[in-house]
Formats: C-alpha cells, sequence, structure tokens
C-alpha cells in the first residue's frame, strides 16, 4: 500500500492500485497471446465525501474505463476499491446489483441514455423503485415531480418522451434519474460535451449546485479542464492508465508540475484573440501510445517536448507529493520548469 | 472584387409540419486568404449556410429561396449541377465534422484521395499518387508513403481529420469551408489540426469558413466573426470587434457563459430559456425572449435592420432592449432580484 492510499474505514471511497486489463485472447491457430490492452494500471486514489473529483485526460487514457471500474461494471484485474468501509471489489456478481444503488452515473449522450419508448415517469418511476420498491401511483409520481423541480423541469412535463426534449432538458433527466435511487456518489462522464455552449453553463450550475445541496460526492470526467476546473475541488489528470498528477483545482490550473498537464492547459483556445495570438503553446506530436504496448519508464517520453534520456526511459517515476495535496509522477525531465505555464 | 461574396442568403425547409426558417438573409463576404468565423448554437443556421453555398442542401424538402452567393465572379446559387461538379472539391474544398462518416471505409485513402485529383485535372495515376503522397506529409502524416495505402478504420480520429484536410485542399481550392473540424477530437488533437488548417492556409492562400461553436477556437484562428442565431445574423465584424467590442446582447450572453481557465469559483452565468424554434416564424429579434437587457418602449415585432456601427463591424440594431450599456451591469442589477446569484461584475454590490 503506497502513501497515497487513504484509510479504506475512514475515507469515503479509496481506490488501492487498481488496474483493470482486457485480455485480448489468443490468435487462432499458434495460440499465442494477442496482448493485454492495460486500460487502467495502478490507480491509486481518495475521495473524500462531498468532494468532487475532476478526471481528464485524452481520449484513451482510460478515464471512462475507470469509472467504470469503480462503478463495478468491470471487475478489476487487481487492486481494491472500498466505498464507505465496504470493500466493493470483493463482492459477489451477483450481490452488487443491489449495491450499484449507492452509485449512479450520468453520461454524455442523453440521446442514447433514455429509452426513447419510456416516458420520464416511467424511467424516473423505475429508479426510484430500485430504493423504495413500496412506492407507487400518487407517491411514486410525487416524488418523480419533486425531482423533476430539483433539476429544474416543469412537473407536468412526466408524461412526455425522451424526443420531446431539448438536449439540455434531457440531461437533466438524466441527472434526475442518476438522483432517483439516493445514490452517494455520481459519476458524471463528460455530461456537458454533447450540449451546446448556452446550455452547457446551465448543466455545469446544477451539478455544482446539487452536489452541495444533497451531498453528494461526484467524479467528473472530461477532457475540457476549463470545465473541470469549473466544477471540482480537486483534479486528477490521467495518461496511459496513470494518474500523472493530482492536486486542488485551483493548483493544478495555476501551477502545474506535469509537462503533460501543462500542454492539456495550453491547448485550450482562450476567447481573447489577443491572448490566443500572442500564447506559448506546449505542442505534444502524435497522439497518445497504445495502451496494449506502452512505453517504458516514464510513459510520456515519447511525447514529451522537454526531451528525455535512457534512465526516463527505463525506470518508471515515483508518484510524490511535492506539496501538501498536490501530487505529480516525477520524471525529472517532465517535471523539470520549463518555463511555458 | 472578394472571393465570396453571399447576400440575403434564404434557405427554408418546407417539411409536412411547416417551415423551418433554417437560414434567413444572411450576408457576407470573405477575401482571398481570409478566414470566416460562423459562430452560433446549433440549429443557429450555421451548417445550412455552408451547405446552401456548396448547393448540398436536400431539395426538396429544402430550398434556397433567395439571396445570391457570387464566387470568383458566378453565382454559386445559378449553377446547373454539371457547372457546380467543376467547383465542389475544385475551387472550393469541405471539411465535414466527423471525419469516420465522411470517408469511404471500403476504399483505401489513396483512391480516395486521388479521385478529386483525377476528376478535376488532366493528371496520371501515378503523378496523382505521388501528389496525395505530399498532400499526406504537409499534413503531418508520418510514414506517408506507407499510410497511404491504408482504410480510413487503421487511422486514429485526429489522423482521419488530416487525411479530410489533405483531400480537401490536394486540388489547392481558393475556399476551404471547415464544417466544426475538431468538435469530435479531443483539445490537444484540436489544437494540432487547427495549426495544421492554419498553416495550408498560408501555404496556399486559401480562404476558410471556419463554422464552430467554440468562441475559443475562433479567438484563435478568424479574422471575420458572424454571429448566428436563430437563422439570422446577429453581429458581424471583425475578431477584435466581435471580442472587444461586442454590441448585440446575444453576443455579450455568449462570452459571458464561457467557462474559461481565467474563470475561477462564481457561478457561471446562463442564458435563461432555450434556442428558438425556427419552424415558428420569429417576428421582430430572435433572441427578445431571452434577452437579458431592459425593454425599452418601443413596439414588439418590428424586424431590426442590420446596423454598421464602425467599418465592418455591424450588428442587428433591435431596438427592443436597451442594449448600450455594458452587460456586467445589466446582470449585476439583475442579480439583485435573480434567486440562482448570477454574478455581478466586480467591484458593484450584487
Amino acid at each position: 500500500m503506497s502513501a497515497t492510499t487513504g484509510n479504506p474505514q475512514e475515507d469515503f471511497l479509496v481506490l488501492d492500485d487498481v488496474k483493470t486489463h482486457f485480455d485480448m485472447g489468443t490468435t487462432l491457430f499458434t495460440r499465442e497471446s494477442k496482448g493485454v490492452v492495460k486500460a487502467v494500471d495502478g490507480v491509486t486514489l481518495t475521495i473524500q465525501k462531498g468532494e468532487i473529483l475532476g478526471l481528464v485526460g485524452e481520449s484513451g487514457c482510460g478515464k471512462s474505463t475507470l469509472s467504470r471500474t469503480i462503478m463495478q461494471l468491470l471487475r478489476p484485474t487487481s487492486g481494491h476499491i472500498w466505498l464507505k468501509g465496504r470493500e466493493l471489489s470483493a463482492i459477489s456478481d451477483k450481490d452488487i446489483r443491489s449495491e450499484r444503488i449507492n452509485f449512479q452515473m450520468i453520461f454524455q449522450d442523453p440521446y442514447a441514455s433514455l429509452n426513447p419508448r419510456m416516458t420520464v415517469l416511467d424511467t424516473l418511476g423505475e429508479a426510484v423503485r430500485t430504493r423504495h420498491p413500496e412506492l407507487k401511483g400518487d407517491a411514486l409520481r410525487a416524488r418523480v415531480a419533486e425531482l423533476l423541480r430539483t433539476v429544474g423541469m416543469n412537473p407536468f412535463q412526466m408524461k412526455r418522451y425522451p424526443h420531446e426534449f431539448s438536449g439540455g432538458q434531457r440531461q437533466r433527466v438524466a441527472i434526475a434519474r442518476a438522483l432517483a435511487p439516493e445514490p452517494e456518489l455520481i459519476i458524471a462522464d463528460e455530461p456537458v460535451s454533447a450540449l451546446d455552449v448556452s446550455i452547457q453553463s446551465q448543466i455545469l450550475n446544477l451539478l455544482k449546485r446539487l452536489t452541495r445541496e444533497l451531498g453528494l460526492t461526484m467524479i467528473f470526467i472530461s477532457h475540457d479542464l476549463s470545465v473541470v476546473r469549473y466544477i471540482s475541488d480537486r483534479i486528477a489528470v490521467m495518461y496511459l492508465g496513470k494518474i500523472v498528477e493530482l492536486g486542488d483545482a485551483e493548483t493544478i490550473v495555476d501551477h502545474p508540475l506535469h509537462i503533460y498537464t501543462k500542454a492539456l492547459m495550453s491547448a485550450i483556445p482562450e476567447p481573447d484573440p489577443n491572448l490566443e495570438r500572442n500564447r506559448h503553446r506546449i505542442v505534444l506530436e502524435g497522439d497518445p501510445p497504445s495502451p496494449m504496448e506502452p512505453p517504458e519508464g516514464c510513459k510520456f517520453w515519447p511525447r514529451s517536448p522537454a526531451g528525455h534520456d535512457e534512465r526516463m526511459r527505463r525506470e518508471e517515476p515515483p508518484f510524490e507529493e511535492i506539496s501538501p495535496g498536490h501530487w505529480v509522477s516525477n520524471c525529472p525531465f517532465c517535471v523539470a520548469d520549463n518555463g511555458a505555464s | 472584387m472578394p472571393l465570396l461574396e453571399v447576400n440575403d442568403l434564404t434557405t427554408y425547409f418546407h417539411t409536412r409540419d411547416g417551415v423551418v426558417r433554417a437560414v434567413e438573409g444572411v450576408s457576407f463576404s470573405l477575401e482571398r486568404g481570409e478566414t470566416l468565423g460562423i459562430v452560433g448554437e446549433s440549429g443557429s443556421g450555421k451548417s445550412v449556410t455552408c451547405y446552401s453555398l456548396m448547393r448540398l442542401i436536400p431539395e426538396p424538402p429544402g430550398r434556397i429561396e433567395r439571396g445570391t452567393a457570387m464566387f470568383e465572379g458566378h453565382d454559386l446559387l445559378q449553377m446547373s449541377q454539371k457547372e457546380l461538379r467543376k467547383v465542389r472539391g475544385n475551387g472550393i474544398g469541405m471539411i465535414f465534422q466527423d471525419p469516420m462518416t465522411s470517408l469511404n471505409p471500403y476504399l483505401r485513402i489513396s483512391t480516395q484521395l486521388i479521385e478529386a485529383l483525377q476528376t478535376h485535372r488532366d493528371i496520371d495515376k501515378k503523378a496523382a499518387l505521388h501528389k496525395a503522397i505530399e498532400a499526406l506529409e504537409e499534413v503531418g502524416i508520418p510514414g506517408a508513403s506507407k499510410r497511404v495505402f491504408s482504410y480510413p478504420h487503421e487511422f486514429s480520429g485526429g489522423m482521419r481529420q488530416r487525411v479530410m484536410i489533405a483531400m480537401a485542399l490536394i486540388t489547392e481550392p481558393a475556399l476551404l469551408i471547415a464544417d466544426e473540424p475538431t468538435t469530435a477530437l479531443d483539445v490537444t488533437v484540436q489544437a494540432q489540426i487547427m495549426d495544421i488548417i492554419k498553416q495550408r492556409q498560408n501555404d496556399l492562400g486559401t480562404a476558410v469558413i471556419l463554422v464552430t461553436h467554440d468562441l475559443g477556437v475562433v479567438a484563435g484562428s478568424c479574422d471575420k466573426v458572424l454571429v448566428m442565431y436563430g437563422g439570422r445574423e446577429m453581429e458581424s465584424g471583425s475578431v477584435e470587434q466581435i471580442f472587444y467590442r461586442p454590441r448585440h446582447p446575444y453576443t455579450r450572453s455568449l462570452q459571458k457563459t464561457i467557462p474559461s481557465l481565467q474563470t475561477k469559483g462564481q457561478e457561471l452565468y446562463t442564458i435563461p430559456g432555450l434556442p428558438p424554434d425556427v419552424s415558428k416564424p420569429i417576428h421582430g429579434c430572435a433572441f427578445f425572449p431571452r434577452c437579458p437587457y431592459p425593454k425599452t418602449d418601443k413596439a414588439e415585432g418590428a424586424s431590426p435592420e442590420l446596423e454598421e456601427i464602425e467599418p465592418g463591424h455591424c450588428w442587428s440594431a433591435c431596438g427592443f432592449c436597451d442594449s448600450s450599456t455594458p452587460i456586467e451591469s445589466v446582470l449585476a442589477k439583475a442579480g439583485e432580484v435573480a434567486e440562482d446569484g448570477v454574478p455581478a461584475s466586480a467591484g458593484e454590490p450584487a
């Protein structure tokens, strides 16, 4: 157990060296292994109750796999996950369904994640009854109406079907559905990236307000640091299945240490023409390497604009606490003061 | 003479449920080598504007009702299909949002790249292939001489979009229309793609129409901006005019809603309500129902006229609201009543 691991009995959600690997199977005749995709490769993380943790990274970095592993939709290959002192990774597949009402998910695409043949009342009613199977009729309707009001919708819309709503309203319904079983942990996987800019801010404000009011804990996944910065208390930056930097939202955005975090930030276009034209960008070359054959040593060296040496290509850098609460994968090249911020 | 001059472009869709007024009287012009950004939310008519220029609107139900689009002295909207074929992919190239659906999955990249060259140029296959490899190298695809024989699925999203750019620019068109070219991509890849578009534009002197909903992308790469809402032009001008001296309440509100790295702690400003339903006729200013500005006593329903407030800077001068004051002070006043705590500007009590 490394120094970052929290106390499973005291902390809300604790991940200890969680790995989720996908075995690609063997070839048909020679029976050689086709390789293993190491989507999540050793994540250690502690989340406190009431916290919003932002998880950022490029596509393919493993952020969605990590969230599905926490949800136990995928079982980890190794490592442990505790939620409120209960070890989720040890619960059998049979019992995990009943456990899952404590953690709910909001997906990116509200068009695909709502059943088009169910009215809002059916969708939300079903979700409410996972927690309160005894509710029906008027009591159930009252609860659904309350949920709709919570997410800023009018209860008279409960008889409608998903296609009758706009994208923003659909995402509100999806949020209401996630809230319906009264969960304690919500994982929001890119909940605003499919929405229009003017609607995005409405949903962000709503999510932030709900977490505060209902005392929820949330993992907010996005590739957009400007959105994550707005909503999160802490930010974890992921790259190739590992967390490379972790700290308070303000610290990560204002004083990033790892060059990958800096590059992610400098890639975000700012709505200011003069700033944009005179900006020093750290441009990353190419795409992230394949998680099937991740580079040895510091996983960032093939793309690092700061250069690399033999040692960096061999030894995996330690994940260290540089200042209180600010952790970074401490590779001498990636974390050196490389001028741009 | 500008390269492209669009005047009063109006496109309607005649559906069973009524007439959808997707684009209503949009005008703009573009010089050689210039970049125009068209900004707006979904349904604001920005894509339909581009498709109308390329005459890719499905007819019926769509119909270009009126307007002209003079491209190198010829009206795109009056051309016959035969003439259009000479312009598409030759004078005007286009990049679409989703590079997977716009590449043919059954054909090698080489076949798809060469097609445009062989259609529009008198060139043999070997020379065309040579040019295709060059085009891939120019958009930064490593190992282009081998990768040119790959199929689209063998490329990542960012690489596919590079192939699209190479394909659109292989005939060195005078105008490139890019419809949300980076929306489906990661931010890091988005930065790479925008750099490539800019660099190729400099090399070839291509004019670019960039359709996007991301004001940040516009700030970084456009010379001029057209802000659309409900199928109409709300405001247009140089990128400095739009970003530093916005006049229309919609432009100002849109800027306020964007979470940026500079926004701290406070709640994000939201525009109340929903974008307009363009299948119903809009009287007067399209933004009127969502406008945060105090209303004046001028009668509702009169159509706002485009007014030029400084050279090249036009806005849809709606007289319903008193929009001469900056949005911060309007919101500060509104904040006293609003329960959701709309952020007030610094220094003013909320």
